[in-house]
């Protein structure tokens, strides 16, 4: 029974993101009027942020799952971990390559070691890591403790690795006028915050929906082993 | 490459890249279960045939 | 506190068995001067340009000699079960982390005394005075590398391929360590004191201060049979 009430609430969740990303898409790209300055290009701003936000709150989860799952030892908080690294990794990637198309037109170049840039690029690298360390460890427990660790290490370095790569770009290079991460609210019409904003909950709806699902999908993986390790005993 | 080139460029990358992990992961999920359906009814018809 | 007279002892032990096999200390060190060679074969270094580039070329070379020693680290305990034995001890977990990473931070100190004079003399480099401070600066880079250099090598202890994983894992981690001594010994070499480089220094002390914490806290969790 309680499983049925899972499946009905994703469901649900699903819908609901639908419609948001929907209604984002619509809005970012219909009704937001194109930048005065970067022109229609500018509306790549609402892919990105909503991108990166998410993928910074998957780590986040990744630090909390890591943390309880050193401190209580259940399986269910690596699996949020586990589930929540895979799907920053993606969104991570995905702003990437949303902040190198973005950059093309911007700055003429497919890649600029700025600070957004190389930050999400460092990001990408710690959390691959995560997810190979997982994969080239055999014995699951071994694998789940050694990622936590890594999913705590990681996260309190990204501050550091904040300050270091901002102090080291912002030294050498003065700002450019035309830069895509220009505060949304100076100079902006309400169209274009309402497309951020609508854009935002739509990408948010969609993290958790996948993060369910990538989670059910662990809690199930994990079930099957221990069915299997009690039949072989 | 015109700014919607660009831009199609962006959105089609990020929302098809989304979609094609959905899918990937709809199949695993399924696949997955029914794995655990089978060794689930598996372990019941089992012990039912202890009793 | 016990903490470190455990952290002591382990270390002694360690460091007596290095002295008398030498294994890292040797190949560590060899790994490194190598390196300042090959160096030199691959890059233009007209004197003018040496200046700016030893900093990134000196700690290039410490970052790879250093990974082999974190390779090595746990050598001694895998033979004989002797990790098993040490778990099984009422040691803290946090003296073994303690005393692993001073380890290694003994070893690199070492190879960084020799290499960076060589590395002057090689490459005809001028400004012997300004070498305390660069030496400080090294000192507080390799603390930050050794020590969450010892935690990545604990948790792929039991990986694959974890020759590969190893630097994998870490280097990402050191960028902020990479950044800041690279920049402090260019600000020193350039303008012959810390001067605009101090909050570089600052961030080096808090990456080593907020990591000898975490590892001495975690470290009971990161090492398990």
């Amino acid at each position: 029974m309680a499983q049925v009430a899972i499946k009905k609430r994703k469901g649900i969740l699903g819908a609901l993101a639908f419609v948001a990303v929907a209604i984002g898409l619509f809005w970012s790209l219909v009704i937001a009027p194109p930048d005065a300055y970067q022109g229609d290009v500018q509306r790549i701003m609402y892919l990105h942020l909503p991108s990166i936000l998410t993928a910074y709150l998957s780590y986040f989860l990744v630090f909390i799952g890591s943390g309880m799952y050193l401190w209580k030892r259940e399986k269910r908080d690596d699996l949020l971990a586990h589930s929540a690294a895979e799907i920053g990794v993606l969104f991570t990637a995905l702003t990437i390559i949303e902040g190198s198309i973005w950059g093309r037109p911007t700055w003429g170049v497919w890649w600029t070691w700025d600070a957004r840039l190389t930050l999400t690029a460092i990001l990408l690298l710690i959390y691959v890591g995560y997810l190979m360390l997982r994969s080239l460890i055999e014995d699951e427990n071994r694998a789940a403790s050694a990622a936590a660790v890594l999913g705590i290490i990681g996260f309190l370095d990204i501050p550091l690795i904040h300050m270091s790569v901002y102090w080291w770009r912002t030294l050498h290079q003065p700002p450019s006028i035309l830069r895509p991460d220009k505060a949304p609210w100076e100079n902006v019409h309400p169209a274009m915050l309402t497309a951020l904003a609508i854009s935002f909950v739509g990408f948010l709806l969609l993290y958790f929906y996948l993060l369910s699902m990538r989670y059910r999908l662990g809690e199930m993986r994990e079930e099957i082993r221990a069915r299997r390790l009690d039949r072989g005993a | 490459m015109s700014a919607w080139g660009f831009v199609s460029l962006a959105y089609g990358i990020v929302w098809g890249s989304i979609l094609v992990y959905l899918i990937l992961l709809k199949r695993r999920y399924a696949s997955t279960a029914a794995d655990l359906d089978a060794l689930r009814s598996t372990e019941a018809t089992s012990s039912d045939a202890k009793k | 506190m016990a903490l470190l007279r455990e952290s002591y002892l382990l270390l002694w032990k360690d460091l007596l068995l290095e002295l008398r096999r030498r294994e890292s200390l040797l190949t560590m060190f060899f790994f490194g001067t190598l390196l300042l060679f090959v160096f030199h074969f691959s890059f233009d270094l007209a004197p003018e340009r040496v200046a700016e580039m030893a900093p990134a070329l000196l700690w290039l070379a410490f970052l790879f000699t250093g990974t082999l020693g974190l390779a090595q680290l746990f050598q001694p305990e895998r033979e004989n079960h002797c990790l098993d034995a040490l778990l099984l001890s009422p040691l803290d977990r946090g003296a073994l982390f303690l005393a692993k990473s001073c380890l290694n931070l003994v070893l690199m100190i070492v190879v960084e005394i020799v290499v960076i004079p060589l590395f002057w003399i090689l490459f005809n480099l001028r400004s012997w005075n300004l070498l305390p401070q660069l030496f400080l600066v090294t000192l507080l880079g390799t603390i930050g590398f050794c020590v969450l250099g010892t935690i990545t090598s604990a948790i792929t202890l039991r990986a694959r391929a974890r020759e590969l994983l190893l630097p994998l894992v870490l280097f990402p981690l050191m960028i902020p360590v990479i950044l800041a001594t690279i920049r402090c010994m260019e600000n020193v070499l350039r303008t012959g004191e810390f001067g605009d480089a101090i909050p570089w220094l600052r961030l080096l002390l808090s990456f080593d201060v907020i990591f000898l914490t975490v590892g001495v806290l975690i470290f009971d969790r990161v090492i398990e049979n």
